[in-house]
């Protein structure tokens, strides 16, 4: 789980463009959005296709993106339990 | 008369001022995408939404934050005096290519991309920057044209707006041109006034100092 988190820190920061900002930055329960990494309505949408794209993990119902997506401890729980 | 005030120009290889100032050399050869981040780290300024913008976004945005260093005054215009009013032969061709890549190549198509896939988006993204509120137009011609600008410009200063700030930016897969200059309204005879001869004439002379924006 750990490596999964790490390696999801990497993605969010290349696919988002978050130049200023490394891995270690990104706290495991901190919120992505809003006070957090300060992400916006597009970089949800980027989130959605990462999801995809790296670990064929579908978000199926939209209204559980905000959940999903409130932390890195979040999207490695949802991947995890989506690919068990 | 209305006049113009002050104007920069960026290529791949540098960035000019009407002072004639070489504020920037791209003696490395970068990239364009990566030479507008490079002086986008110099200018110190703190913008993290800087480093989503498409390329054609990041040298309009550059180019405003220039004019503003030099036109203090800039600061003075209420929201909605501030027009602005852009215009390229290509769109925004470069960004749309890269938007067709993303899901032909990758299967993935980038929404992030998908924003950028209209010119527009970059008087959206100085508005946002700027708190500017005032007229925007953004329009697709064969090619610059000194007298579009002069009299759009002067059109619009007729209105509520004070100034305009106005750009010819193209981004294409080997060139970059974004000449971006600042019109203000009522100078006096020391000013450069805002014409098509004047455009046209400082158009040509960048032109010509130019170096090759070709990578």
């Amino acid at each position: 789980m750990e490596n999964l988190k790490e390696e999801l820190k990497k993605q969010i920061i290349e696919q988002l463009n978050l130049e200023d900002i490394t891995p270690a930055d990104i706290k495991n329960d901190a919120p992505l959005f809003g006070d957090g990494l300060g992400l916006d309505s597009i970089d949800a949408l980027e989130l959605i296709v990462l999801l995809e794209k790296f670990h064929g993990v579908k978000i199926t119902n939209p209204e559980d993106g905000r959940k999903i997506f409130s932390s890195i401890d979040s999207m490695a729980e949802y991947i995890t339990k989506a690919k068990a | 008369m209305n006049h113009l005030s002050s104007y920069c120009h960026i290529s791949t290889k540098e960035i000019v001022t009407d002072k004639g100032a070489l504020l920037f050399d791209n003696t490395e050869g970068l990239e364009v995408n990566d030479f507008l981040k490079t002086v986008y780290k110099k200018l110190a300024i703190d913008y993290p939404k800087f480093y989503k913008m498409d390329s054609l976004s990041k040298a309009a945005f550059l180019g405003v934050e220039l004019l503003k260093k030099e036109n203090a005054a800039l600061a003075e215009y209420a929201d909605d005096e501030i027009a602005l009013l852009f215009a390229n032969s290509n769109a925004s061709e470069d960004t749309d290519k890269k938007f067709v890549n993303s899901y032909a190549e990758e299967h993935a198509p980038s929404p992030s991309l998908f924003v950028y896939t209209l010119p527009s988006i970059l008087m959206g993204e100085l508005a946002i920057r700027n708190k500017w509120y005032g007229e925007s137009l953004f329009v697709i011609l064969q090619k610059f044209d000194a007298a579009f600008f002069a009299d759009y410009c002067n059109m619009i200063l007729l209105r509520n707006a004070k100034a305009c700030i106005c750009g010819w930016i193209e981004i294409t897969e080997g060139k970059t041109e974004a000449f971006i200059f600042l019109a203000e309204k009522n100078g006096n005879e020391n000013n450069t006034p805002l014409t098509k001869q004047t455009i046209e004439k400082i158009y040509k002379t960048i032109m010509k100092q130019s170096r090759p924006s070709k990578v």
